[in-house]
């Protein structure tokens, strides 16, 4: 029965072809969809857990560039006083505030792609230290550097930075957002960058004294953290505080479209496929009447028959998942940066785990498909009488 | 060997109803060639068919080999049928996707048999194919393709041959050795029953009968 399967498939190449397609196309747009659903939710959780922040104040006029190299990793440079540190410090319910300094810059030459540097005080921070202790590594010393999964250098080599060499003391793990792309350094060291790079690098590197890019708060009570965020906004004129709700909200709207879109195309595909298969094997199992008829009076059973049928179209629909899946995991692996970018959104493909899950649930479900667009074939042809059958296609 | 009691078979013929047969009986002993004649239309190959339990007869009774094949499930017609009939139609009727081989061996896997090739290749150098297992129907004569299915109709050692206009299409040559295969496997003891509208195949059958106005009558061979 298998290889009466295999065969007759092999014998009719465009019109099983063309039902592969249908079936590779319909399992990519519902894989497609779901991954990148799962992808850019858990590159989020993975930012916002990586940040450690509750709040994130930044300068209201730069609120766009702030999410973008939060969400994208979008190299880019804003700064706001100094004196904004204190000012949060002092709002009721704020536990604690670090600063951090962005520079999105080209700091080896003109060539290279832009790398966003990201300045920290070791003494407030409280997201880069304990990720150190986390890891069993000792506080970022002089001279050192964090690099994110998408920056080339092993820890221990040496990296330079405007002519400044620097050891690259970790690498963090990949998480499809800004951090990828981010050189995690001390503040003081930044400084000491840009006053050498005055006379070292080719570019001067312009670093203000009393400047600041964002503010990074922990709160006492995290369920208040929406109000202490009102009170920020009502107490320190000039910054928009950035909760994880308003950078996921930021995301979940980007994404939102884009979503929905791949879901109507998983859905079209389905919608129109799904007839569009039944009548194909309708037809099929109509123009192979005659041999049905030849194969009941050889002895085949009417479950034998409806098997048939039903079998090629599940072997089709089988063969077309893996392939649909197999296809777009595979574009998903060679272009995910340009995916995300395109798409405007932080990617992280989910893990082999998650992956597996989904690839399989795809091919079940295309599977589960081409088995019911063959039923009423099927049934169709088990319960046609033999001899009329054969005199198919007489009349 | 074969039992025809009471035969009535009808088909709707707009408001009204066309009676095919009415009231046919007929019976036929083991390892007789009985050559069924007549018009086109007269109901011959429609009597095949319901010997073959392909179609079911409006009444009456047939038994093949003591078993009453209209009383028999799907399961258990088709497995007589694998069993004890072997059929040779007047088209080819062979699966294109298929080799000749294939084709031959096909009614031992259905009757849930391994597929024996040494047998298959056995019965295809008996029909003069020796040479073409492998070919596609697609490139075999109208002869070769008939020899294919005689092949296959005798590849699970049925007792009884139905055959429909078996040399029908075929040139004179080719007629004369295809009815001559038809002797070597009557000789050898099985119960063959032959339609046709062919009159001078009547040297080859033990038993003619002509079929007219829904009823058979006898005739000498």
């Amino acid at each position: 029965m298998i290889r009466l399967i295999g065969k007759n498939i092999a014998y009719r190449p465009v019109r099983n072809g063309a039902l592969f397609v249908c079936f590779a196309f319909i399992a990519a747009s519902i894989f497609l969809g779901h991954v990148l659903m799962a992808g850019a939710t858990g590159s989020i959780h993975q930012e916002l857990s990586r940040l450690g922040a509750d709040l994130v104040v930044v300068p209201a006029q730069y609120t766009s560039e702030s999410e973008d190299v939060l969400l994208r990793g979008e190299p880019s440079t804003f700064f706001f006083d100094r004196s904004v540190l204190d000012e949060v410090s002092n709002v009721s319910g704020v536990a604690q505030a670090a600063p951090q300094s962005y520079f999105g810059t080209n700091p080896d030459n003109h060539d290279s792609p832009l790398v966003q540097i990201i300045a920290f005080d070791p003494d407030r921070d409280f997201t880069i230290t304990p990720w150190l202790s986390e890891h069993q590594q000792k506080p970022l010393g002089h001279g050192e550097v964090i690099l994110g999964s998408g920056l080339a250098g092993d820890i221990g080599s040496t990296n330079y930075y405007y002519g400044q060499p620097y050891v690259v003391a970790g690498r963090l793990e990949p998480t499809g957002t800004g951090v990828d792309y981010s050189v995690f350094i001390r503040e003081d060291d930044a400084r000491m960058m840009a006053h050498l790079s005055e006379f070292y690098a080719e570019e001067m590197f312009a670093l203000p004294d009393n400047d600041i890019s964002v503010v990074l708060v922990k709160v006492q009570d995290p369920s208040q953290a929406a109000l202490v965020a009102e009170r920020i906004t009502e107490q320190v004129p000039g910054v928009k505080v950035l909760t994880p709700q308003s950078l996921v909200s930021t995301v979940a709207t980007q994404l939102d479209a884009t979503v929905k879109l791949l879901d109507l195309a998983a859905l079209v595909a389905i919608l129109v496929s799904l007839p569009l298969i039944a009548i194909i094997s309708l037809m099929a199992a109509n123009e192979r009447m005659r041999e049905i008829g030849i194969l009941r009076a050889l002895g085949a059973t009417k479950k034998r028959i409806f098997s048939l049928i039903l079998g090629e179209s599940l072997v089709l629909a089988l063969a077309g998942g893996i392939t649909g899946v197999l296809a777009s995991l595979g574009g998903l692996l060679l272009s995910e940066q340009y995916i995300a970018s395109s798409l405007g959104i932080p990617l992280a493909l989910p893990a082999t785990g998650e992956l597996a899950t989904l690839a399989l649930t795809t091919i079940i479900v295309t599977t589960a498909i081409g088995v019911a667009a063959a039923v009423i074939p099927a049934l169709h042809a088990a319960r046609t009488e033999p001899y009329l059958a054969m005199r198919s296609g007489e009349l | 060997m074969i039992e025809v009691s009471g035969l009535v078979k009808t088909y709707p013929a707009g408001r009204k109803e066309f009676r095919l047969f009415d009231g046919l009986s007929f019976s036929s002993e083991k390892g007789e060639f009985v050559l069924i004649t007549g018009r086109s239309g007269s109901g011959k190959t429609t009597l095949l068919n319901i010997l073959g339990g392909l179609t079911r007869p409006t009444a009456g009774s047939v038994k093949i080999n003591g078993r009453e094949i209209n009383q028999m499930d799907d399961d258990e017609s088709s497995a007589f049928r694998s069993k004890t009939i072997g059929f040779v139609f007047q088209f080819p009727g062979l699966l294109s996707a298929l080799s000749a081989l294939e084709n031959v061996t096909l009614p031992q896997s259905l009757a849930g048999h391994p597929a024996n090739a040494d047998a298959a290749r056995a019965l295809l150098d008996r029909v003069g194919l020796s040479g073409k297992e492998d070919a596609s129907p697609a490139y075999l004569s109208g002869g070769e393709l008939k020899r294919v299915a005689i092949a296959r109709a005798l590849v699970n050692q049925p007792a009884l041959i139905l055959a429909d206009e078996p040399t029908a299409d075929l040139d004179v040559e080719t007629e004369r050795e295809i009815m001559e295969l038809f002797a070597g496997i009557h000789a050898a003891g099985t119960t063959i029953v032959m339609v046709t509208h062919n009159p001078d195949l009547a040297a080859y059958a033990s038993r003619v009968l002509r079929m007219e106005r829904g009823g058979l009558t006898e005739k000498t061979p």
